[in-house]
């Protein structure tokens, strides 16, 4: 009973915590970005101050949606909500290990997306149908990759626990490996794939005929939009955290006490602004690929994925 | 140990599905009276069939006894309830118990009452022989049933048989049916007369035969099971005649006829002659990973709601071989320890698939009834038409889309585990198959993520885009029932992994050379695999980390929102009004995967604009996409066509002359006397 219930607090401050900097991950972004192109950029506290004016506004419905419409929004941000208790964050064990490791993670995503993509056709808009096809597509069309990334370090860890993965990673003796930069180059681009990055959909634009997952979520408006926006936020950085676990999990606490874990959120901070800023740069010098050029830049992401399996294992 | 009551159970079942017949056939005159005593039978037979296939599962101990003995020619067909077999039947009648009840509703509307007697009498003979299929115990019993169950389906299939497609599909049914019937036959034959005995206790041993006559038998086993099971490139009936069939009919034959074929490809192929080769195993592996991607694929480009479903079986028929080519190859190799993951993640899926399949042919039988139409561009809007089918049926695709807590979720995870031991454990090259079979599987299950946000997002939501739909009206509550049975079923499936696992223990320890994968459940709500403690997952908990992220977000709206009312507006129609005709088309929605991957489907496509006054300003735009039918064109195509040129040639012999034959008779009684002499 003792272990379920620290299980559970473990998986509450998890996703309270995460919860809470999500926004300023996204601000950040914004705020480099536009420093980049010598623009002042919003203040960093943007994010937050629209998710409170989003919050407090009307709830505004077509006619003709269904409780779909209504619950789309809601099952995506529980979906991204639930993910965050699978995955160390500051501790090398997710908070609720055993309940699905990384196929879990996985299939809750997915859960997620199903569920908001079905609801951007309920209001038989044009836009949402659109946007519906393209990210479903483009997230299939990931899914291998990922997955074979996910593989070759399962594998090296003898688990699909997310949890034993990072342990592994810790044993003394285990250092970068050639094939962890094919992986980790192969699921950089599944990160800018599943959480709308530019080159593959831009999250700044409302050109209807570029848009992916805006044009998902277009019909959405006050607190329905806010928990999209949110869970978006946390997606990106909960991928980020996925990746930091995957191949760059030094630092990160192995005991529940003080200095160590004022040490991991530290290191794990640092590492954070690190993946910003290279998505950043990533953003900025490229330009957005036409859709169907998409599918080429997956498929250099899973080649990379085999090509680390091959040369790590064979 | 067993009590005589027990033994009777199987033939209890078959003698109710005959009273059923007969009493069926008494008030053929009342449509009503006959549908009733008809499908209300049929589910109390299956009922029983499913208790004698419980207690085997319970009890581990199987249950033999004789179905018919004839001592004057010395012919007795026995049956035994094997745990593979109770399975089976468990699985027949998860199915079978709510499709029946399904039709007593069903039926009414979809067939004229002309025919109900027939459709109803069918409908029992089909039930009986399939569980005939699943226990029978000899070679003789087994083709018997299996050429009923095939006639069944080919005369439930042509039940509107005034339409040309439809007797199309049910000839092709029958053609390819008795193609695969007669590479059974030729193969169990060859096998009972190298054994000496008709019994399959005695032919299916493993020891029988070896060598290259080991691999042609099973070649024309796979050919004869395949053909049922769906296995591409042998499926080219079944996205015709699942479909054409009365909408319960294409639930019973989606969920439950190719798991016929799949029991043959279980029974005989993978443990019914000897330890299989790693050729075998990788033969099912990749044709089982082929089938999977390929299925998926097609479905996604149908747009007729019955044909997208028979598509998505052939897939699903794909993973449940895949994993069964996962644990062949395993065994050849020799880690049956490994094996059983494999394996027990194969029969998990079937009796998945069964349920979700179930559920959503049943889901579209009531849309095709409510709407009497199959096409998607033609419906929309049916959720708030059709509140209960439109929830069922969403649960049934978030099922088969392999989303957690449901039960699709459970069974890919297994796979994947079983993949990746493979990986890890199977030695030299032979591994290198299995994370490509994974990455495989992993976009197959994405695609059907996709396929079937299009099959419910285009049905159920948004605008009505016909008067039909505009129309539509729930279904009576004796057709929601077994919808309700279903997504029961499929829940309790996801929910309870480790207690799926401890009954399929009784499965796996009972098959030849393999381990007992209760070992695989820690305790009812989850399972793991490995040895670390850490390959585990329970999706229980994973639906309780979403119920508390829903009510984190209805925490946050509601802190806002707890007084104010939800305004209502009409939808942005981009400048325009919102009509059905701006919407986007169950067309479009595939459409970038058709453009993705244009070099599998190598589509065709017209586009026509009618004009009348200027080609500027197009009165009507037509426009027009064809997928090329890959396997028919350049497969089958070829095929028929040898096989009608060498009956052409063999022409020559039947000159029709009546000496010709004559000379034909003592040519051949001479050949034989001299063949006869010399031995």
């Amino acid at each position: 009973m003792d272990d379920i219930l620290r299980a559970l607090a473990g998986a509450v401050l998890q996703a309270v915590g995460l919860l809470a900097v999500a926004p300023l991950l996204r601000g950040g972004i914004k705020k480099m970005k536009a420093r980049m192109q010598t623009r002042k950029g919003p203040p960093l506290l943007q994010g937050y101050y629209d998710l409170a004016k989003l919050l407090r506004k009307e709830t505004v419905r077509s006619e003709v949606a269904s409780w779909v419409y209504a619950l789309g929004p809601r099952l995506y941000f529980a979906a991204a909500v639930a993910a965050t208790t699978l995955v160390p964050v500051l501790i090398a064990a997710a908070p609720l290990e055993g309940a699905g490791g990384i196929l879990g993670l996985v299939g809750i995503l997915a859960l997620g997306r199903f569920a908001l993509a079905a609801a951007a056709l309920d209001t038989g808009s044009p836009f949402g149908g659109m946007g519906s096809s393209r990210e479903m597509t483009i997230a299939a069309l990931a899914e291998p990759a990922l997955m074979l990334g996910l593989f070759t370090s399962a594998l090296a860890a003898g688990s699909l626990d997310l949890g034993a993965v990072v342990r592994s990673e810790l044993v003394p003796g285990v250092l970068f490996r050639p094939s962890d930069i094919l992986a980790l180059s192969g699921l950089f681009l599944v990160l800018i794939a599943e959480t709308g990055r530019i080159p593959v959909d831009n999250p700044a634009t409302h050109l209807e005929l570029t848009m992916i997952h805006e044009a998902m979520v277009l019909e959405y408006s006050g607190p329905d939009l806010a928990l999209v926006e949110w869970a978006s936020a946390l997606k990106e950085l909960l991928y980020i955290t996925l990746l930091i676990d995957l191949f760059v999990p030094l630092g990160i606490a192995t005991t529940v006490a003080a200095a160590p874990l004022a040490l991991s959120a530290a290191a794990w901070a640092a590492k954070v602004v690190v993946f910003g800023v290279v998505i950043t740069l990533v953003e900025t010098t490229n330009a957005k690929l036409r859709l169907f050029r998409v599918p080429e830049l997956v498929a250099v992401s899973l080649g990379l994925g085999f090509i680390g399996l091959a040369i790590r294992f064979l | 140990m067993i009590p005589f009551a027990v033994s009777a159970l199987v033939p209890a079942a078959l003698i109710a599905h005959a009273l059923a017949v007969a009493a069926s056939l008494v008030s053929s005159r009342h449509a009503a009276w006959c549908r009733r005593i008809a499908f209300g039978g049929s589910a109390l037979a299956s009922a029983l069939a499913t208790s004698a296939a419980a207690v085997v599962l319970v009890s581990g101990q199987p249950i033999a006894g004789v179905l018919f003995a004839h001592s004057a020619s010395a012919l007795v067909v026995d049956y035994v309830v094997t745990p593979l077999s109770a399975w089976f039947l468990l699985l027949l009648g998860v199915v079978a118990i709510p499709v029946a009840i399904y039709s007593i509703g069903y039926m009414a509307h979809a067939v004229r009452p002309s025919r109900t007697p027939v459709v109803s009498v069918t409908f029992n003979v089909l039930i009986a022989a399939v569980s005939v299929v699943f226990v029978v115990n000899d070679v003789i019993g087994f083709l018997f049933a299996w050429e009923v169950m095939s006639l069944a389906t080919a005369a439930l299939v042509a039940t509107e048989h005034e339409t040309r497609t439809t007797l199309r599909a049910a000839y092709l049914c029958l053609v390819m049916s008795h193609v695969g019937t007669g590479a059974l036959a030729a193969a169990f034959f060859t096998l009972a007369s190298a054994a000496g005995s008709m019994s399959f206790s005695a032919i299916l041993t493993g020891h029988v035969v070896s060598g290259p006559a080991r691999d042609l038998l099973f070649a024309l086993f796979f050919v004869g099971f395949g053909v049922k099971a769906g296995v591409i490139p042998l499926h080219i009936w079944l996205p015709e005649a699942h479909p054409a069939a009365p909408s319960s009919i294409s639930a019973l034959m989606s969920a439950v006829l190719i798991t016929a074929g799949i029991y043959g490809l279980f029974r005989v192929c993978a443990f019914g002659l000897g330890t299989p080769t790693i050729a075998w195993g990788l033969t099912f592996l990749g044709l089982g990973a082929l089938s999977a991607i390929l299925g998926v694929l097609y479905a996604l480009t149908q747009n007729d709601l019955k044909r997208l479903l028979a598509y998505s079986t052939i897939e699903n028929a794909g993973i449940i071989v895949l994993g069964l080519g996962a644990g062949m190859t395993m065994m050849a190799t020799g880690k049956p320890e490994l094996a059983v993951v494999a394996i027990a993640a194969s029969l998990y899926h079937l009796m998945n698939h069964a349920a979700f399949k179930g559920l959503l042919f049943l889901g579209a039988g009531s849309v095709v009834m409510a709407t009497t139409a199959r096409h998607l561009e033609g419906f929309g809007g049916l959720l708030r038409r059709m509140p209960w089918t439109g929830l069922f049926f969403l649960a049934g695709a978030l099922a088969i889309s392999g989303l957690p807590p449901l039960n699709g979720f459970a069974s890919e995870w297994l796979t994947f585990q079983a993949l990746l031991l493979g990986f890890e454990f199977v030695p030299g090259l032979t591994r290198v198959n299995f994370p490509l079979v994974g990455a495989l599987l992993a976009l197959t299950s994405a695609l059907a993520a996709v396929c079937f946000v299009k099959a419910f997002g285009i049905t159920f939501l948004a605008l009505p885009r016909s008067a039909a739909a505009e129309d539509a009206h729930e279904s009576p509550a004796a057709m929601l029932v077994p919808l309700a049975m279903l997504t029961i079923v499929c829940l309790a499936l996801g929910l309870f992994p480790g207690a799926v696992l401890m009954v399929l223990g009784r499965v796996t320890t009972s098959l030849p050379g393999l381990a007992d994968a209760s070992t695989l459940a820690r305790g009812p709500w989850s399972m793991a695999v490995g040895s670390g403690p850490f390959a585990q997952v329970t999706p229980a908990a994973l639906g309780v980390a979403v119920v508390g992220g829903l009510s984190v977000a209805a925490l946050l709206t509601g802190i806002t929102h707890a007084t104010r009312a939800i305004r209502r507006a009409p939808t942005w129609g981009c400048g325009g009004t919102l009509t059905p005709r701006t919407e986007y088309s169950a067309t479009a929605f595939s459409k970038p995967l058709l453009m993705v991957f244009r070099e599998i489907y190598r589509p065709t496509r017209e586009v026509e604009a009618l004009a009348d006054v200027s080609p500027y300003f197009p009165s009507e735009v037509r426009y027009r996409v064809e997928i090329e039918p890959t396997f028919e064109r350049h497969l089958y195509d070829p095929l028929i066509r040898g096989v009608m040129q060498l009956a052409e040639r063999m022409k020559v012999l039947q000159a029709g002359s009546l000496h010709a034959y004559l000379g034909y008779v003592l040519l051949l009684g001479a050949a034989l006397l001299i063949w006869l002499g010399g031995l």
